[in-house]
C-alpha cells in the first residue's frame, strides 16, 4: 500500500471533490456533500470516502501528507448570486456612476457570438456596489502621475462617515490614475481607517494601489471590490479548514489554487485571484508534465460536458492574459489564458428551424447527459446522444455503470430531432454530429495556434477530461501535431494539475516608460533605475507573502519579468527579464533584444519597427519556494501485444457508412509498451478513449497515450 | 421537435413586460419558435375587446383587422376604426407637432433636443382614446411617413402556412 502524499480539495457548490495522490501518482477521488456553512465536514467526509478505496483511515494518512491545495467556488458564487459584503466605495467626486455604469463589455460578457451581435439580449447586472454606497472625493492625478488637485481632506471625513452610517462592510478606495501616484489613495486609507478605528468599528479598507496597481479604472476597481466583496468572506472557511486538517495531523500549509497557475498561501493578501482557478487545474498540470517530459511547446485541450477549453503552452511557459473576465466583470488579474468555446460532449443538438442545418449548442445538458440518461428529463439531443447511437459509448457502463444509458431513447430522439428532419438514417445522422462537433473543435484549435503565430507542428497536443480522449483524434486529424498525448489517468486530470501547482506568488505593476530609438545613457539609466524600484517593491510584496509562512529570502527563487511595447503599439509582450538585476546600459540592450526576439517569434521579424521607439509598460516578480510536488508514474515496459485481462471484448461501432466490430479494452489493465490498432475502444471510468481508423497508439511508460496519425 | 414552445400564458406575460430578465434572455437566445405569430395573434385577439379578427399588428396599439364585409382596416385597441390598411392611418391622427424649443424642452433637458429648425418631431394620437400611436423624428418639410405596407396574403400563404383568419359567424 502506498501512502498518500497529496491531497487536492476541490469544494463545488454541491459537492465536495478530494483527489488524493499517493508517491505512485496513483489517486482516490472521494466525494460528499458540501457543507456551505462548514466546509471542513464536507471535506472530512469526503476525505474519509477516498481514503476507504484504499482500506484506510484519515488518521492514518493524513499525517503522511506533504501538501494540501484547496480550490472552490464559494467566491464565485457569491459575485454570481450577488451575496457578498456590504461594500462602500470611494472614487473620484463627479466619477460616482462609473461602477455602477460598468464597461460595455461587460454587458455581453460570457455570451454566445449570436448573442453578442444581437444587441437586444445584452445586458447590466447589477453593480456590486450600489450607488447609495459609493461616494466621491475631489482630487486628480494625470496619467503621467502629476497632482492636477490636491486630494481634497476636508471632504474625506464626510464621505467616510457617510459609508460608516450605512453599515458598509468594507471600503474600497479607487482613484483615477492611483497606480502612478498612490499616495492620495493612502491618505484617505489613512484617514478611514482611523475613523473606524475611533468608532470602534469592524469595517476593513481597501486601497487599489495595496492591492492591484495597475491600469484601467474599471478593471482595478472591480478587482479589488471583488476582493472585499467575495474574497474577504472567505478567509475565515478557509482558516476553519486548516485547523480542521491540522487537528487531524496535517503538517503542511494549506494552499489555493490561483490564477495566475501557481498556489498561494490561505493568508495571502490577494485572495480574489483564487475566484477563478477552477479550470486552469489541467492547464497546470499539462505544464508539470510536459516539464518532466521535457516538451516545450503543448496545445492543452480538455473537453467536458459544456465546453471545449484550450490552452497554450510555450517555451515552458504558460500564456498569461492580464486583464480577464469573471462573473461577466473586466478584471485586473494574471490569468492562466485559455480560450474556452460552448461545445461538449453535453451540448445540445438542434436543426435550425429556420435553415434547416444542424447546430451545437451553446447551451448542454451538462452533467446530465443526455435524453439517453432517463433519469435526466432532458428532451434535447445531445452529442452524448449521438456516442451512444453509434456504440462509442457503452451505456451501461457511464461513469463505471453509475448511470445507466438507455441506447432505445437516444435512438429514437435522435431518429425524431435530426435524423428524420434531414431525411437521413440515424446511425448517418448521429456521426455527422460527430463530425460537425470534431471539425469546429479542430478549426478553433488551428485558428487560435495559428493566431498566435505559431503552427501546430511546432506544438504537441495534450487531451484530457471526460469527454476529450473520445474526440481526440476527430479534432487533432490533419493538423499534423509533433505528438499527442493522452495521460491514462485523463480525467483526473484537474485535480493532479492542483497538486501539482507551485507556491507561487505573482506581482504586477503597471509602468509608463517611454524612450526613442536612440536613447541618451541618462534616459535609460533613468529608466532602469525606475524597473528596478518596481521590481524591488513587488521582491518585497512576495518576500512578505512568504514570510506568512516563515520562508525567508534565500528560500524564495524570483523571476523577473517586463512587458514591453513599441511606442503607440497596442499590444505589449509578457517577457522574463534574462537579467537578475537592472545595473547599466548594456542591461537596457539586453532587454531590447529579447524583447525583439519575442517579437519576431509572435509577430514577423519584417514586423520590427525599432524606429518608433520603446515602451516597458510593466514590472513582474514571480517568487517559487520548493513543495513536494506528485511524481509521475512509470512503469517498466512490456510487449506490444495488450494482456487478455484487458482485453472487454467487442462491439459493433458505426464508422462513416459502416457497423465495425471495435475491440474494447479497459484502460487501467493495459501494459505500458502496449501498441493499439483500430477500432480500439479503451473505456475507463470516467473516460473513453476511442482509436478510429487511421490511426494507431502506443502506451509510454509513463501511462500516457501516444496517438499516431498513420500515412502522414 | 423538443423545440420549447411559449404558451398563452407566457406570451400574454412577454406583452405584459412580467416575464423575468433571464426567460426573456432564453427566448431570444434561442431560436424562434415556429408557431409563435399564431400564438401571439391569439393573445392579441383576447387582449382586445372587440371581435373582428386581427391580421397583423400594427403598433403598440394598431391593428389591421378583418370586417364582415371583407375590407381590411387599421384599428385602435380601444375600438377606433381609422382607414383601409392600404392608406396611411396617421393621416386620420390627431398630430402634435414639436417645432419650437419650448415644446422641445417639454420633453428633452436643455440643449439636449434637436434644433427645431432642422428637425421636428411630430406625435401621433388616437382620436378617441388619446393614446400616443407613433413618433417621427423628421426634418420640417418631410412628408408624413407611411411605415409599412404589408402583404397579408403572401406573408399567411407562404411565410407561416396558415390560413387567414376568418369573421366567426354571429349567432
Amino acid at each position: 500500500m502506498a501512502k498518500a502524499q497529496i491531497l487536492a480539495i476541490d469544494a463545488g457548490g454541491t459537492m465536495t471533490d478530494t483527489f488524493i495522490i499517493d508517491e505512485n501518482g496513483e489517486f482516490v477521488v472521494g466525494k460528499a456533500q458540501t457543507t456551505p456553512n462548514d466546509e471542513h465536514i464536507g471535506l472530512m467526509n469526503s476525505s474519509k470516502d477516498a481514503l476507504d478505496q484504499w482500506n484506510t483511515t484519515v488518521e492514518k494518512e493524513f499525517p503522511n501528507l506533504l501538501a494540501g491545495v484547496y480550490s472552490g467556488t464559494a467566491m464565485l458564487n457569491r459575485l454570481v448570486s450577488r451575496v457578498g459584503l456590504r461594500v462602500g466605495l470611494v472614487l473620484n467626486k463627479g466619477m460616482e456612476d462609473m461602477h455602477r455604469m460598468g464597461r460595455g463589455v461587460q454587458s455581453y460578457l460570457g455570451y454566445s457570438y449570436s448573442d453578442r451581435v444581437h444587441i437586444n439580449t445584452h445586458h447590466f447586472d447589477e453593480p456590486l456596489v450600489p450607488r447609495k454606497w459609493t461616494v466621491g472625493v475631489t482630487e486628480r492625478v494625470d496619467l503621467f502621475g502629476n497632482v492636477v488637485i490636491p486630494l481634497y481632506e476636508h471632504e474625506v471625513e464626510g464621505a467616510i462617515q457617510k459609508l460608516i452610517d450605512q453599515d458598509v462592510e468594507a471600503i474600497v478606495i479607487s482613484l483615477l490614475h492611483s497606480y502612478t501616484y498612490p499616495h492620495h489613495e493612502r491618505k484617505i486609507r489613512d484617514i478611514a481607517e482611523r475613523m473606524i478605528k475611533d468608532q470602534n468599528k469592524n469595517i476593513k479598507v481597501f486601497a487599489t494601489v495595496d492591492y492591484y496597481p495597475v491600469r484601467k479604472e474599471s478593471h482595478r476597481t472591480n478587482t479589488t471590490i471583488v476582493e472585499a466583496y467575495a474574497a474577504e468572506p472567505s478567509r475565515e472557511t478557509l482558516a476553519k479548514l486548516d485547523q480542521a486538517l491540522r487537528e487531524h495531523g496535517t503538517d503542511f500549509n494549506l494552499r489555493i489554487m490561483a490564477s495566475h497557475g501557481g498556489t498561494i498561501s490561505i493568508e495571502a493578501n490577494e485572495l480574489a485571484r483564487t475566484c477563478v482557478s477552477g479550470p486552469i487545474g489541467g492547464m497546470v498540470g499539462a505544464k508539470y508534465l510536459s516539464d518532466n517530459l521535457g516538451i516545450k511547446n503543448v496545445a492543452c485541450s480538455d473537453i467536458g460536458g459544456t465546453s471545449f477549453d484550450i490552452g497554450l503552452i510555450t517555451q515552458g511557459d504558460l500564456d498569461i492574459e492580464s486583464s480577464p473576465d469573471m462573473a461577466r466583470l473586466v478584471l485586473s488579474l494574471p490569468l492562466v489564458s485559455m480560450d474556452t468555446t460552448g461545445a461538449g460532449t453535453g451540448s445540445y443538438v438542434r436543426i435550425d428551424p429556420n435553415y434547416g442545418n444542424i447546430t451545437l449548442g451553446p447551451d448542454s445538458a451538462g452533467s446530465l447527459v443526455g435524453v439517453c440518461n432517463p433519469e435526466s428529463g432532458i428532451e434535447t439531443v445531445t452529442v452524448s446522444d449521438c456516442h451512444v447511437v453509434l456504440g462509442l459509448i457503452n451505456p451501461d457502463n457511464f461513469i463505471g455503470g453509475a448511470i445507466k444509458l438507455s441506447r432505445e431513447k437516444a435512438y429514437q430522439a435522435v431518429k425524431e430531432q435530426i435524423a428524420d428532419p434531414l431525411g437521413m438514417s440515424v446511425e448517418d445522422a448521429a456521426f455527422g454530429v460527430t463530425e460537425l462537433l470534431e471539425s469546429q473543435l479542430r478549426n478553433y484549435l488551428e485558428s487560435m495556434i495559428l493566431g498566435k503565430g505559431y503552427s501546430p507542428s511546432q506544438y504537441a497536443c495534450f487531451s484530457y477530461g471526460g469527454g476529450g480522449p473520445l474526440h481526440t483524434a476527430g479534432y487533432t486529424k490533419g493538423l499534423g501535431f509533433e505528438d499527442i498525448l493522452v495521460p491514462a489517468w485523463a480525467a483526473g486530470f484537474s485535480a493532479f494539475g492542483c497538486g501539482a501547482a507551485d507556491f507561487e506568488y505573482r506581482y504586477d505593476k503597471t509602468l509608463d516608460l517611454h524612450l526613442p530609438e536612440k536613447a541618451s545613457d541618462e534616459e535609460i539609466l533613468a529608466a532602469g533605475k525606475e524597473l528596478q524600484a518596481a521590481w524591488d517593491e513587488l521582491k518585497g510584496h512576495v518576500g512578505e507573502e512568504f514570510k506568512k509562512n516563515d520562508y525567508t529570502g534565500d528560500d524564495v527563487k524570483y523571476r523577473l519579468f517586463y512587458r514591453m511595447q513599441y511606442q503607440g503599439q497596442l499590444n505589449d509582450l509578457e517577457i522574463e527579464a534574462p537579467i537578475s538585476e537592472f545595473k547599466s546600459v548594456n542591461d537596457y540592450y539586453t532587454l531590447v533584444k529579447t524583447f525583439e526576439d519575442m517579437y519576431t517569434r509572435v509577430y514577423a521579424k519584417s514586423a520590427l519597427s525599432p524606429e518608433l521607439g520603446y515602451s516597458i509598460t510593466g514590472a513582474i516578480v514571480r517568487g517559487v519556494v520548493d513543495v513536494p510536488l506528485p511524481k509521475i508514474p512509470k512503469e517498466p515496459l512490456s510487449d506490444e501485444t495488450p494482456p487478455d485481462s484487458a482485453f472487454l471484448g467487442t462491439r459493433p461501432v458505426y464508422w462513416d457508412g459502416e457497423w465495425i466490430q471495435a475491440k474494447i479494452y479497459e484502460m487501467e489493465k493495459l501494459l505500458p509498451g502496449n501498441k493499439l490498432d483500430a477500432l480500439s475502444i479503451i473505456e475507463s471510468t470516467a473516460t473513453t478513449f476511442v482509436v478510429p481508423p487511421g490511426f494507431e497508439t502506443y502506451l509510454d511508460e509513463h501511462r500516457i497515450f501516444h496517438l499516431k496519425e498513420l500515412n502522414q | 421537435m423538443s423545440e420549447q414552445k411559449y404558451d398563452h400564458k407566457v406570451i400574454n406575460e412577454l406583452v405584459e413586460g412580467t416575464l423575468e430578465w433571464y426567460q426573456i434572455k432564453n427566448m431570444m437566445s434561442s431560436h424562434k419558435d415556429p408557431e409563435r405569430f399564431k400564438v401571439y395573434r391569439e393573445v392579441m385577439q383576447e387582449r382586445v375587446s372587440w371581435d373582428d379578427p386581427i391580421l397583423l399588428p400594427l403598433g403598440l396599439h394598431l391593428y389591421i383587422v378583418l370586417k364582415e364585409n371583407g375590407e381590411r382596416i387599421v384599428k385602435c385597441d380601444c375600438g377606433h376604426e381609422f382607414c383601409d390598411y392600404k392608406e396611411n392611418w396617421k393621416l386620420y391622427a390627431n398630430i402634435f407637432v414639436r417645432d419650437t424649443e419650448e415644446k422641445m424642452n417639454e420633453v428633452y433637458p436643455v440643449l439636449m433636443a434637436p434644433d427645431p429648425e432642422w428637425q421636428v418631431i411630430r406625435e401621433y394620437y388616437c382620436p378617441s382614446c388619446a393614446a400616443q400611436l407613433e413618433v417621427e423624428a423628421v426634418t420640417p418639410w418631410y412628408p408624413v411617413i407611411h411605415d409599412f405596407e404589408p402583404d397579408i396574403d403572401t406573408f399567411y400563404k407562404d411565410w407561416m402556412n396558415l390560413p387567414l383568419p376568418e369573421v366567426k359567424s354571429k349567432g
